[in-house]
């Protein structure tokens, strides 16, 4: 396949307008890259196709928002961490992750849960919309 | 993770002279307020050649370092602005910038022009101003950079396109390394905060016994000053209050300005470029560097794993080889997990040494004996330099009060910055 000069980040976002949530999938090791990019990041082709993302993950580690690791704006998320995210389809990256709090993450950490189930939301900012996760309850 | 095969030189390469700024808050001082940006790069460079015992004219070519030049100097171009400076008008000359670990790839690039047989003398410097940033229009004056300057300016760090949209890659770089290594080493949060602390209690220890460090007042000075007994008690007050998840404010650096400079020459020529200086040139035996973006877990921590994997494969040392340790730690965490990262302390007890004091320039694994980030200063590009600076001066054993207890053969050094560059080097002293 040829390599194609593509708006992929401007597509990402209007894909979020739409309510989806997409990455690319490498179409030899069908690896999957979110947030999505041009080339495979484990086998190298760059042949690579728009796929969505079902949303769920799992979170490996907790750290919570401190006044050096936060902002104004982001008293809007409610309570949140900050951590790793495993989609299910095998990309990691760091993401926020909603409900949680200090006494949730003691809890979570007390009780031996990590990784937790999250689940991907479309988060508004100003101007435009993200991903975020939140904490699935049991 | 892609990995890097690295091959060895295609000659040997060696440090033969490096000189150092004091690091400091220039605006503050009328001695200091108003020095230029090639009064201090000249600086850093004529006393690396003075001390090499090279003249100008000797060096083929310059690196020249900065990780903010537009923010701090009003340059694009800095390597072109201060070429008249320090007797090279007319020889060619590149910037670099790696953001704080442009001091560390300050090495990688000399090491490999010269490496590469293409020039056997190098200069390569670093400047920055972190603390007294230019005022444009003026030719000298200075102004105090505000800390809402300072963070819209590093925010430029991190990618835009999805980065600084998940909200989550920037604002780990305080906090991932510490969750991380109490996570993975299964110790409490009180152990990781007594850690955290003791670092910050031995950066300044070393710093004390060295001229050019920006704050030099021992913690336990300043906690009998606050009227506490037990330096312990004063880290864990409200004078030294938590500002991430973990890390307190005294594990942070001190941003400032300062200048560090190097030269390095082909191994086979130092006799030449040496002429009657007695000191012993030191190798460059290998470097190792991975880049892993802000938005990938743990990323400093990964990028160091690659780097360091890379330069024990070259160079064929072994962890146990290695005398003294360096690690840009301007979160202070980093010196923890890079040390351990590096074999240098073992998995999982590094912590421990560090409590025990064990890694002060007077303990048996020492780290950092210039002071670091929190203590010697952050001029940002300076300062992995200043670090090289540092190691040679104890590498010589010439480190007055704060010399090591034996004279360190192997030293490692690890940079980081700009979320993340990792570039992480051995030298060994030639006999």
């Amino acid at each position: 396949m040829a390599i194609v000069l593509e708006k992929v980040v401007e597509t990402f976002y209007k894909n979020l307008e739409e309510g989806k949530i997409t990455g690319k999938k490498c179409t030899k090791c069908g690896a999957v890259e979110f947030p999505p990019v041009y080339a495979c990041n484990s086998c190298g082709c760059w042949d690579m196709e728009w796929v969505e993302i079902s949303g769920k993950a799992k979170m490996h580690s907790i750290v919570m928002p401190a006044p050096l690791s936060s902002k104004p704006e982001y008293k809007a998320l409610g309570k949140f961490a900050y951590g790793e995210i495993e989609l299910e389809e095998g990309s990691r990256l760091n993401g926020v992750v909603r409900g949680i709090n200090k006494k949730k993450r003691q809890e979570i950490l007390a009780k031996g849960q990590l990784p937790v189930d999250v689940k991907a939301a479309i988060y508004q900012r100003d101007g435009y919309k993200t991903v975020v996760f939140d904490l699935v309850e049991e | 993770m892609n990995q890097t095969k690295v091959n060895k030189y295609l000659r040997s390469v060696s440090i033969i002279g490096v000189g150092c700024t004091p690091f400091m808050y220039t605006v503050d001082k009328e001695e200091t307020n108003g020095l230029t940006d090639g009064e201090m790069f000249g600086y850093a460079a004529l006393k690396a050649m003075e001390d090499a015992g090279v003249n100008p004219q000797d060096v083929d070519f310059y690196f020249h370092g900065e990780a903010s030049p537009l923010n701090g100097s009003n340059y694009l171009t800095p390597n072109i602005q201060i070429a008249n400076w320090f007797g090279m008008k007319g020889k060619a000359s590149i910037h670099h910038s790696e953001a704080c670990c442009t001091g560390y790839y300050a090495i990688e690039e000399a090491v490999n022009a010269v490496a590469s047989g293409k020039y056997n003398c190098v200069l390569s410097g670093c400047v920055e101003f972190g603390d007294g940033v230019a005022v444009p229009g003026h030719p000298y004056k200075r102004e105090k950079m505000t800390m809402e300057r300072f963070l819209t300016t590093t925010a430029w760090l991190y990618d835009r396109a999805y980065t600084r949209s998940l909200m989550a890659g920037q604002e780990l770089i305080y906090d991932d390394a510490a969750e991380w290594y109490k996570r993975t080493r299964g110790i409490t949060d009180q152990e990781m905060d007594d850690t955290l602390n003791w670092m910050c209690i031995n950066n300044r220890r070393n710093a004390s016994k060295n001229e050019l460090a920006i704050e030099r007042t021992p913690y336990e000075d300043i906690a009998k000053e606050k009227g506490f007994d037990n330096v312990m008690d004063y880290m864990r007050s409200p004078y030294n209050p938590k500002m991430g998840d973990f890390l307190r404010a005294g594990g942070l650096e001190l941003k400032c300005d300062g200048a560090a400079a190097v030269i390095v020459c082909a191994t086979d020529m130092v006799d030449k470029y040496m002429g009657n200086k007695s000191h012993k040139p030191i190798e460059v035996l290998g470097v190792g560097c991975a880049a892993v973006e802000a938005s990938n877990p743990h990323f400093e921590v990964r990028a160091t794993e690659e780097a360091i994997r890379q330069v024990y494969e070259v160079t064929g040392v072994k962890p146990e080889e290695i005398d003294l340790f360096y690690a840009n730690d301007f979160i202070i965490t980093s010196h923890l997990i890079a040390a351990e990262i590096a074999g240098y302390l073992p998995y999982g007890e590094g912590w421990k040494y560090i409590c025990e004091g064990r890694t002060a320039y007077d303990g048996d694994k020492p780290i950092n004996t210039n002071g670091g980030r929190t203590s010697f200063g952050h001029a940002h590009a300076a300062s992995g330099l200043a670090d090289l600076y540092e190691a040679v001066r104890q590498m010589r054993g010439e480190a007055g009060e704060g010399q090591v207890k034996f004279t360190p053969k192997t030293t490692m050094l690890r940079g980081y910055g700009g979320a993340q560059n990792i570039c992480t080097y051995i030298i060994r002293t030639i006999d």
